[in-house]
């Protein structure tokens, strides 16, 4: 299996782009993470209805990503978008502590699906400049990261607004897909 | 199996579909491009590919505009079938309606006026919010159309957004393009609503007339037409107008022409002064000649709204008849327009000229053409006194060629002539009487018969001449037979000699006998009965003087006129029609009728407005049983869609109970089921219903006579039934006369003749009348007449009852389709059936409300019924110590609730 995966990536970075699916319920922060990391700048969003996709240049490593709306009305359509997908950024709002369950169902349903068996995680636990965010151990708590098998992973604490840790996530994904690993 | 086995599923690809969603989702651009282009490809030839729609709408965010339109147009076809995913589009959408590039913004606009789904609709005010406010002009008047699109799928949206007033903001806007769309979209929006949202006002007016000269033509056809619904205070308002806009006469768009001089005409019936009138008459004549050089089809328009114009002010064209001289070479279908619009324009300076082109036309091979030419001769010579005796010899000299279809067609204008002018070219008979045996068709010889009938005092042979028609009477056709009739009738009051009575003899009995015309019969019994009674009397109808006539065929209506001027430059003017002739406009009519609930209708007293006779029609059992909250409390009659004198009609003849009703408003359709159609009844069409008012059954019934004779001595019998429902008294229906109706409230009492067995809805009924046989036919007894007023219990003791009946008499029915929208509202409805409301309980999202009504005889009914408020399914449950009665409630309830 590990032959495969390497003659797959081998060929995936010639010029070819990684796919990359920004996930995570509304209002989590992903359109703002997409734009802090295309331009480097903090832009003004409104809800997405639909998604948004460009493409991030980093670590000599092109990435297509697509980020995804997350109201309930639009993430059944959130299938549509797996195929192909090599890597999923899991962006979780650490100060909503209400939802972070709801959160957990998503991720984990995510985790299920079949399209996705391949794709590594890399999970944003955003908004860590707000009061009463949870840390990166608090969130690996209630999203029970612990359960994922098969399958690489990390959590990184970010904050999309001051734009820490996006960039140490990112190195992450680059490295892993470049090792050939997943 | 291990997980790479599942490749042996998904990567068996074939076919086409499969291979393009793999190209979509390239990892490259060009190759994402050229599937795009081969989806649209697919589409354009009629292969459906919606199920592509994601792959598709993820090409969509793309700096490449090529790309970009193609998906769009996609969008545009597909969004429909895929109302779900069309969201994914939005956020592409507003995205593009801020791009930096107005094109785009423009093109994301425009497309999102033409997705006409739901669900997208309301997140696509914010960017069409802003578009109207952009600094680009293309783009603003981009989103001015996407408002009247909007307004098309959800007017209340458009209006809740304030979107009309952002529309009337851009009528003042610098760019006159700008101006034209938004002007078109308001009045676009104006047509689809009867409420008034683009009235022009002063201000406006000025901003509109600037924005006209600036504009392109098509921009100058919206504005010109938007300003020809303006009505000016005053005349010198409307000359200021019309001279800012004669310009455009002068323009080489034919629309921008006939935009117009409609505008100016309409304003021109403001303007007093005669100077200013004749002087635009003058201006006003070029342009339309000009018209007339373009391609023929266009010449066709121009000279079908000719026609309408030189009806209204003939004095615009009235030195310009030469242009309207065929051409050898003109299609037939512009001869026979240039034709109507010559006799229009015929007058006694210019007759000589016109009957020379109309007899060259005579001559020509066109069959239709030149039987038209002769009538126009014949027509000019009925409008020019002066002129007719040239057109006379005219035709004589055309019948004279021995041209069959000429000589017919001169025969029947010159009896009109004859009846225009009686007694004065009576000498040309004898030339007429030779062309007798070449007479093969009907209208020429009905016409020529007539002349000889009325001028048989005058013609020595007349009765050979008539009988030699009468040979082949029984062959004729009934428009000859009709003829012969009357004109051997003639000749026999003119020359009571043997010869005329023998024909008589024979014309009577083959027109009463031998035919299975009853016109004809008719006519032959009259003059029978008139000849054998009173001969001279029978002279005085037959050989009255008979009125003058004129020329009128092909004149249109004031009225029809007016709106059709108002409507010069669209089809409806091409047409000669009004648009509402040939446009219906379902979408907003529908929505308003729904608006008008009839509760309210009931409380003001009136029987429902006129505006909603479709409503009355699909609910009669609403417009029943809310009659007794009439205030007046009279017996009224259901509500017949009538206006206001009607009911006051209704009240006058409330004392016997029998109600005239108005004849005209008869067959507007009144709320009542037909029972016996009029091709059942030889004629007689009887619609019926049971009503309950004021505590007592009547049976409303309405007597439609569609026979030839009056129709009287009313009867009506009940057979057996379950309720055992029968006549109170006789049925009072007055003499009914051919072509009118009769209505009636018939009390009825219960319990006279019972039949057995299981109880059932069917109410045979006979009735019978002096003229006919006895007609049957049945009704369906609703079961909610019956219901009485005192049927409301207390809370109390409605739990008892409802304990005290045994589980068994408890029956249920589901009605999956019905829907009730406003729980406050059905139960006004049902309480005005006497079904009273005892309590509502909430279980689950569902609604549970509890009735309770009671039949004659003290029979109690508690009623449950189960729904969600708004969504389709109704449960009803019912507990009564009768429950054989359970089948006639759910369909009654079934009525009362769909109502």
């Amino acid at each position: 299996m590990g032959l495969v995966f390497t003659k797959l990536f081998s060929s995936l970075f010639g010029n070819k782009e990684a796919r990359i699916l920004v996930l995570g319920l509304d209002n989590a922060g992903k359109t703002t993470i997409l734009y802090r990391l295309q331009m480097g700048e903090v832009v003004s969003t409104i809800p997405t209805i639909g998604f948004n996709v460009e493409t991030v240049q980093y670590n000599n490593i092109k990435f297509q990503v697509w980020d995804l709306g997350g109201q309930t009305s639009i993430r059944p359509y959130w299938r549509c978008y797996f195929p192909n997908t090599q890597a999923i950024i899991y962006v979780v709002d650490s100060s909503d502590t209400d939802r972070l369950v709801i959160a957990k169902e998503e991720f984990h349903a995510i985790l299920e699906e079949e399209e996705l068996k391949g794709a590594v995680v890399l999970i944003f636990a955003n908004k860590q400049d707000l009061p009463g965010a949870l840390d990166d151990a608090a969130v690996t708590e209630s999203l029970e990261l612990h359960k994922i098998k098969n399958r690489q992973w990390a959590i990184f604490k970010t904050s999309a607004i001051k734009g820490e840790g996006l960039f140490e996530g990112l190195d992450w994904l680059s490295n892993t897909l470049k090792s050939g690993g997943g | 199996m291990s997980r790479n086995d599942s490749k042996y599923f998904s990567t068996t690809k074939k076919g086409e579909i499969p291979e393009l969603k793999e190209e979509l989702n390239s990892q490259y651009k060009d190759k994402r491009k050229d599937a795009v282009k081969k989806v649209i490809a697919a589409m354009t030839v009629g292969k459906d590919v919606s199920s592509l729609f994601t792959d598709v709408v993820n090409c969509m965010q793309t700096e490449n505009l090529e790309l970009k339109k193609l998906v769009y147009l996609y969008l545009i076809n597909y969004a429909k079938s895929q109302p779900d995913l069309a969201i994914l589009a939005v956020n592409t959408f507003v995205k593009d309606s801020q791009d930096p590039n107005p094109l785009i913004r423009a093109l994301a606009v425009r497309t999102m006026g033409c997705i006409r789904v739901d669900k997208i609709t309301e997140y696509l005010c914010d960017p069409l919010q802003r578009c109207l406010k952009d600094d680009d002009p293309y783009v603003r008047k981009t989103a001015a159309i996407c408002v009247a699109k909007l307004y098309d799928i959800n007017a209340e949206l458009v209006e809740d957004r304030g979107f009309l007033e952002s529309l009337k903001d851009l009528i003042s806007d610098n760019n006159p393009m700008v101006v034209a769309n938004a002007v078109a979209a308001l009045a676009e929006i104006q047509e689809n609503t009867s409420r008034p949202i683009f009235e022009i006002s002063g201000h406006t007016l000025s901003k509109l007339l600037t924005a006209l000269n600036e504009c392109t033509e098509w921009g100058q056809v919206f504005i010109l037409d938007a300003l020809s619904r303006y009505k000016a205070a005053d005349a010198r308002e409307a000359e200021n107008i019309v001279e800012r806009v004669t310009p455009r006469l002068q323009h080489a768009n034919c629309a921008v022409v006939l935009s117009a001089v409609k505008m100016i005409l309409l304003q021109m019936e403001l303007i007093t002064s005669t100077d200013v009138v004749r002087n635009l008459c003058k201006k006003m004549a070029p342009p339309l000649v000009t018209l007339l050089s373009a391609e023929p089809e266009i010449q066709y328009v121009a000279l079908r709204n000719i026609n309408l114009i030189v009806q209204r002010r003939p004095t615009i064209l009235a030195h310009e008849i030469k242009v309207f001289f065929c051409k050898y070479n003109d299609p037939i279908y512009v001869k026979m327009e240039k034709l109507e619009i010559m006799i229009k324009l015929a007058s006694d300076r210019n007759i000589d000229q016109v009957l020379l082109e109309f007899k060259e036309y005579a001559t020509e091979v066109d069959v239709d053409f030149v039987r038209k030419a002769v009538r126009a001769i014949g027509r000019c010579a009925i409008k020019l006194e002066r002129a007719a005796e040239r057109c006379i010899s005219v035709l004589l000299e055309l019948i004279k060629i021995k041209v069959n279809y000429v000589v017919q067609e001169a025969i029947i204008v010159i009896k009109d002539i004859f009846r225009r002018y009686p007694n004065t070219y009576e000498s040309i008979i004898a030339t007429l009487c030779e062309s007798l045996d070449t007479l093969d068709e009907p209208e020429a010889k009905a016409s020529m018969i007539w002349i000889i009938g009325e001028y048989a005092e005058r013609i020595d042979n007349a009765d050979e001449l008539l009988e030699s028609f009468l040979e082949s009477f029984p062959e004729e056709p009934a428009q000859v037979q009709l003829q012969l009739l009357t004109a051997t009738v003639k000749l026999f009051l003119k020359k009571p000699t043997e010869g005329p009575q023998q024909m008589i003899q024979v014309v009577l009995n083959n027109a009463t006998v031998e035919t299975d015309n009853p016109d004809l019969r008719d006519r032959a019994y009259i003059y029978w009965r008139l000849l054998s009674t009173d001969p001279e009397a029978a002279k005085d109808v037959v050989l009255a003087e008979k009125p003058v006539i004129t020329d009128d065929s092909n004149q249109l209506e004031t009225s029809l006129l007016d709106e059709l001027l108002a409507n010069i430059a669209t089809l409806s003017s091409v047409y000669h029609k009004p648009p509402d002739a040939f446009v219906t406009r379902v979408h907003s009519s529908a929505q308003r009728t729904d608006d008008e609930d009839f509760p309210e209708g009931s409380e003001s007293g009136f029987p429902e407005s006129p505006a909603n006779p479709a409503n009355g029609l699909s609910s009669p059992s609403t417009a029943r049983q809310s009659a007794p909250a009439y205030a007046t409390g009279a017996p009224v009659t259901p509500p017949s869609g009538a206006p206001v004198p009607d009911l006051l009609g209704d009240l006058m003849g409330m004392d016997n109970s029998i109600v005239p009703v108005d004849q005209a408003a008869t067959p507007t359709g009144p709320p009542l089921p037909i029972l016996l159609p009029a091709s059942t009844g030889q004629g007689l069409q009887i619609s019926a219903q049971l009503t309950r008012q004021d505590g007592q059954i009547f049976y409303s019934l309405l007597f439609e006579n569609n026979t030839q004779v009056p129709l009287d001595g009313f009867m009506i019998q009940f057979n057996k039934n379950t309720f055992g429902l029968a006549a109170a008294g006789p049925l009072q229906v007055p003499q009914v006369q051919p072509g009118s109706s009769a209505r009636t409230l018939l009390p009825m009492v219960m319990f006279q003749n019972m039949s057995q067995g299981p109880p059932s809805s069917l109410l045979q009924v006979a009735v019978k009348n002096s003229q006919q046989p006895v007609w049957y036919f049945n009704d369906k007894i609703s079961l909610h007449v019956f219901f009485t007023e005192d049927g409301r219990m207390e809370r109390s003791s409605f739990l008892e009852t409802w304990r005290s009946l045994p589980d068994s008499n408890e029956v249920s029915k589901d009605f999956p389709a019905i829907v009730i929208g406003s729980a406050d509202a059905t139960l006004e409805r049902l309480a005005a059936s006497n079904m009273f409301f005892i309590a509502k309980r909430k279980n689950a999202n569902q609604d549970v409300f509890y009735f309770s009504a009671k039949l004659p005889r003290g029979i109690p009914l508690l009623i449950e019924l189960t729904t969600v408020i708004g969504n389709p399914g109704v449960k009803c449950a019912i507990k009564t110590p009768s429950p054989e009665m359970s089948p006639l409630f759910f369909e009654a309830i079934e009525t009362l609730l769909i109502g």
